[in-house]
């Protein structure tokens, strides 16, 4: 994922704010990596590129 | 085979889509499959599409898509010009579920709206005021139920393409904000 994406993406159950953790990154876009929503305490993976925005239950 | 091909109901939708998109406008396709239709709108539009399918999503990356995996629009929320959905929309009973992805793509519940419903009732959180919905429905899903669901959450709701199949009707819809509302002299 390109980093521009950040402002659209959102935790998919509260629709707050996620906070980037890069793992891997190229010139153009993140490979791995973690989004973090703070108010729900659940980190979300970047596998090959693609954010995961599935809720963890 | 664990992803939706494209098939006629692609098609119809990626033409309708292919008139209705400006140059450079902000499309969002949810449920993009094979991620053809935003493949192609990515050559005009910045397109970012979304699926609940792992293979899905790493079939539209791998046509250069940028895609999230999320269900529906739960992880996005910028304002998109054009939303474009293909949605399941084929009234499944419980007693056919088979329960793979494939059919992840196809089941629309017991009235074939289950999905549209869903997405109806969240889409205006995702669309700019002047936004538009383009998404596909057949016969078999009900012209009629889609668009009363449509206007009932104050959406206004058009035929804008049509093509007819073996025993159903394909539809693409064309959704946006009912912007003058009946009102009551005076209110």
């Amino acid at each position: 994922m390109r980093r521009n994406l950040m402002e659209i993406l959102c935790c998919p159950v509260c629709k707050g704010d996620l906070e980037l953790r890069v793992i891997e990154e190229t010139e153009a876009e993140i490979m791995e990596g973690g989004l973090l929503c703070g108010h729900c305490g659940v980190e979300y993976g970047i596998h090959d590129g693609i954010p995961d925005l599935l809720p963890k239950t | 085979m664990q992803v939706y091909q494209p098939r006629e109901d692609t098609r119809l939708l990626l033409t309708a889509a292919l008139s209705d998109v400006r140059s450079g406008e902000r499309v969002l396709e949810v449920g993009t499959g094979s991620g053809i239709i935003a493949a192609e709108l990515a050559k005009t539009a910045h397109v970012v599409a979304t699926d609940i399918n792992p293979h899905a999503v790493a079939a539209a990356r791998s046509l250069g898509v940028e895609v999230i995996r999320t269900d529906l629009f739960a992880g996005i929320c910028g304002s998109f010009d054009l939303v474009i959905f293909n949605p399941p929309y084929l009234p499944t009973e419980a007693r056919e579920r088979i329960d793979d992805w494939l059919e992840y793509a196809l089941d629309g519940g017991r009235s074939g709206r289950d999905v549209i419903e869903c997405f109806a009732r969240d889409v205006g959180r995702v669309l700019m005021p002047f936004g538009r919905v383009l998404f596909l429905i057949s016969s078999l899903t009900g012209l009629y139920e889609v668009q009363q669901v449509f206007s009932d959450l104050g959406f206004t709701c058009f035929v804008v393409a049509k093509e007819s199949l073996e025993g159903e009707v394909l539809y693409v819809l064309r959704v946006m904000r009912h912007l003058c509302p009946m009102r009551q002299p005076g209110a």
